[in-house]
């Protein structure tokens, strides 16, 4: 018994003195650890995206704007070649732990970037936080994660995406204002994304004088919508707002059509539709559907957008796949701007880069990115927000193109 | 006496006994306030009870599958979801390029003959290939390894089709004649619920005809009987287990038809979840039993449709539909927890014994 109270006070003291001991390594001195890089040994970005299933283009779509910003970089920094270690973390819950878990077992995972979805991030990042790794977020827009009332252990997350507090707002203002539609149901998939944004959007709604006539959720698996949209067809809404995924969006639209006391309710959802993948899995039914989302006009966007547009033409031999590729890339400028601000090489030419500082330098970091400016408030969010609203103009798949098919209807 | 009957009761008992009597109540106090709302009209009702009526259809026919290999070889076959999943990719690789010609909206009999035939023998060349490959060397094993084999068989089945076709949702062909509905009595009937129900209703008709009156059916339940006196007996079990894998096979490529064109979308986990529910009918009817599948199909198909706002309007659960699987696998708990053996599973112990 007594062995075992010295054991665990020994514990206790050791847990104690790495919480409050900063370490030395090499030149750098930092409270959360510090990194050191061999000489000629990689810089190692971790990355976690949804890379498989349904949502695949949202994810793949931000990894080849971190690529591009890499490629941007001549694929070094100081001196050391840049490598991304990218997992998929399937947007969900249970894939976003996984993944983060990964990245965090690796010593050498400097900064990671990602997650797409916020069900990803929710326990994602506080596993990399413990480990003193930042995380900056390039699509996941789930207000709580940057809310003044989030957690300590998400002091290492920050996002070069808006925040779906903005988002909802925007949608509930459009809906009631240019819509002029005076009542709407809401439905979510239970993810942090989709449950957040949808409370959001109800909440101003009402507050504009709007009624929400009901909140529905379905699972994400879900694909029989019939009896749900019939429910909702007795409440006679004049806008259902669904920002759910791919798979259970689809086919609320397309099941929408032929559901009775529905021909003439609008329907709307969030910015996780802007793919190609997404017009495929709705066929005709997704002409004339809307959807709330940034403005990537290039008036909107910073000055350089239209060049890294060329950029990733020329590289993937199609546009842009979904839409959140500009922030994707900031992302990964942000966190190469943070490296270069804090890193130290010594004599020989390893390379030191303290955990703690690394994190003050992403939240002090600001510059103009081709989503628009980049600085970090002191919850992490670092990116500006302009509203629009898109419509789908064609059931081909081919078409998909950011202001082309879906089209800004607004402002 | 009554007393004497109160005192053997154990808590396991009364938890149980707490349990039917929620449950009960909330079916009956939900049902008796949502009708006396009356916020659903006549037509919706019927709605609900088509929708209930079409999954149902389709869990039928793949718990078939479940319940025949179950009944054969004692094996819960995991990966039968999957096989439905390969159909409905056969299916779509055909139903396309017939749409694009015009040839499914003009020819719609022929069209939907050679959707069905294609998606027939690919689901059913693969539940053959599965049995042979991955299934036979564990006919003797005793234990889990067989069913982790079936878990292992799902999962290859998923990530090849995701390797060889992508993981994006592929859109199923959508014809006029599928959107366009019968008007019966004032109520608005969709076609393809109709086609699919009916349809469904004959080829389990079909299966059950073959499984009772034809000498491989008549091997098959003597096989599901007693495996090795039916082989003392000549029957060629190995004939017989590749038999019943044709015929879970089969209606697994006509569900997963179905299921794509009721539902409009293919891709790779497709056949998870109608899978996974589809078992829980079969075991709900009965697991082994024929009849008891097709029940539990429709059972579990109606109380998916109608019973989250029958049961929960009335009570005012908010979002009650995404509550709709709990209601499912609540109820069928209630029913294992009062008849163990599943809905029909009794008649054939008795009939066995």
């Amino acid at each position: 018994m007594g062995a075992l109270l010295k054991w665990s006070a020994g514990v206790a003291l050791l847990c104690a003195s790495q919480a409050t001991t900063a370490a030395t390594v090499g030149p750098v001195t930092d409270d959360l650890g510090v990194i050191r890089i061999a000489k000629g040994a990689p810089i190692q970005i971790g990355a976690y995206w949804v890379l498989s299933g349904a949502d695949t283009a949202l994810g793949l779509d931000e990894k080849r704007g971190v690529e591009i910003a890499f490629k941007d970089m001549g694929g070094k920094l100081l001196g050391h070649p840049l490598k991304l270690n990218a997992e998929d973390d399937g947007c969900n819950a249970e894939g976003g732990q996984t993944a983060a878990t990964k990245l965090a077992a690796n010593p050498q995972t400097v900064i990671v970037l990602g997650p797409a979805c916020s069900s990803a991030a929710t326990p994602g990042a506080p596993i990399l936080w413990q480990q003193g790794i930042v995380d900056i977020c390039t699509a996941c827009t789930a207000p709580a994660l940057t809310a003044p009332t989030r957690k300590k252990e998400y002091d290492g997350f920050a996002r070069t995406v808006f925040s779906d507090s903005e988002q909802g707002k925007a949608d509930a203002t459009y809906v009631h204002n240019v819509l002029k539609a005076p009542s709407v149901v809401t439905i979510h998939d239970g993810s942090p994304y989709a449950q957040q944004l949808q409370q959001v959007m109800a909440d101003n709604f009402r507050q504009l004088g709007g009624k929400v006539l009901s909140q529905e959720a379905i699972a994400p698996t879900d694909v029989d919508m019939k009896p749900l949209l019939t429910r909702i067809a007795s409440e006679k809404p004049d806008l259902i707002y669904f920002p759910v995924f791919t798979a259970a969006a689809a086919q609320i639209v397309r099941q929408a059509r032929g559901t009775p006391g529905l021909e003439k309710t609008k329907l709307m959802g969030g910015g996780s539709l802007l793919s190609a993948d997404f017009i495929e899995a709705a066929g005709p039914a997704v002409v004339g559907f809307i959807i709330g989302y940034p403005d990537l006009s290039p008036e909107a966007m910073g000055k350089n957008y239209p060049k890294f547009v060329e950029e990733y033409k020329k590289a993937y031999n199609e546009a842009p796949i979904s839409g959140y590729h500009a922030n994707a890339y900031d992302g990964a400028m942000l966190a190469v701007k943070a490296i270069e601000k804090v890193a130290k090489t010594d004599k020989d030419g390893n390379l030191y880069i303290g955990k703690k500082a690394l994190r003050d330098a992403v939240f002090a970091t600001t510059f103009d990115g081709i989503s628009g400016p980049i600085a970090c408030d002191q919850y992490g969010e670092c990116s500006q927000f302009k509203p629009s609203v898109l419509e789908f103009t064609s059931s081909d798949p081919k078409t998909f193109g950011v202001g082309k098919n879906p089209k800004k209807i607004w402002p | 006496m009554v007393g004497r009957n109160i005192a053997r009761l154990n808590a396991v008992d009364v938890v149980l006994w707490g349990l039917r009597v929620g449950v009960v109540a909330v079916v009956v106090i939900g049902t008796v306030g949502t009708l006396i709302k009356g916020r659903y009209n006549a037509a919706q009702w019927f709605d609900f009870i088509m929708f209930g009526l079409t999954i149902g259809s389709i869990y039928a026919q793949i718990a078939l599958g479940y319940t025949m290999v179950y009944g054969v070889l004692r094996l819960i076959n995991f990966a039968h979801g999957d096989i439905v999943m390969t159909g409905a990719f056969a299916g779509y690789f055909v139903a396309m390029p017939l749409d694009r010609s015009g040839f499914l909206e003009d020819n719609p009999v022929l069209a939907m003959a050679a959707i069905l035939l294609v998606a027939v023998i690919v689901s059913t060349s693969i539940a053959v290939l599965t049995e042979r490959i991955a299934y036979r060397p564990f006919r003797r094993v005793v234990g889990l390894a067989p069913l982790i084999c079936a878990i292992g068989v799902s999962f290859f089945l998923e990530q090849t089709f995701r390797g060889m076709f992508g993981s994006a949702v592929k859109s199923y062909p959508d014809p006029q004649w599928q959107r366009a509905a019968f008007h019966v009595f004032g109520f608005n009937v969709p076609r393809i619920d109709v086609l699919v129900i009916g349809l469904a209703l004959i080829f389990m008709g079909l299966l059950y005809l073959i499984v009772q009156r034809t000498r491989m059916g008549t091997a098959m339940r003597a096989v599901a009987e007693d495996g090795e006196a039916a082989a003392l007996m000549g029957i060629d079990v190995n004939k017989v287990v590749v038999f019943t894998f044709v015929l879970g096979g089969a209606m697994a490529g006509i569900a997963g038809v179905f299921y794509a064109f009721v539902y409009k979308q293919v891709y790779f986990l497709m056949g998870f979840t109608p899978g996974i529910k589809a078992f829980g009918a079969a075991v709900l009817g009965g697991i082994g039993n024929i009849p008891g599948a097709m029940l539990g199909g429709f059972f579990l198909g109606m109380v998916e449709s109608v019973g989250p706002t029958l049961f929960l309007d009335g009570i005012g659960i908010p979002a009650p539909y995404q509550l709709r699987d709990l209601i499912a696998f609540t109820l069928l708990i209630m029913v294992l927890i009062f008849r163990p053996h599943g809905l029909l599973g009794e008649a054939l112990a008795k009939k066995r014994a």
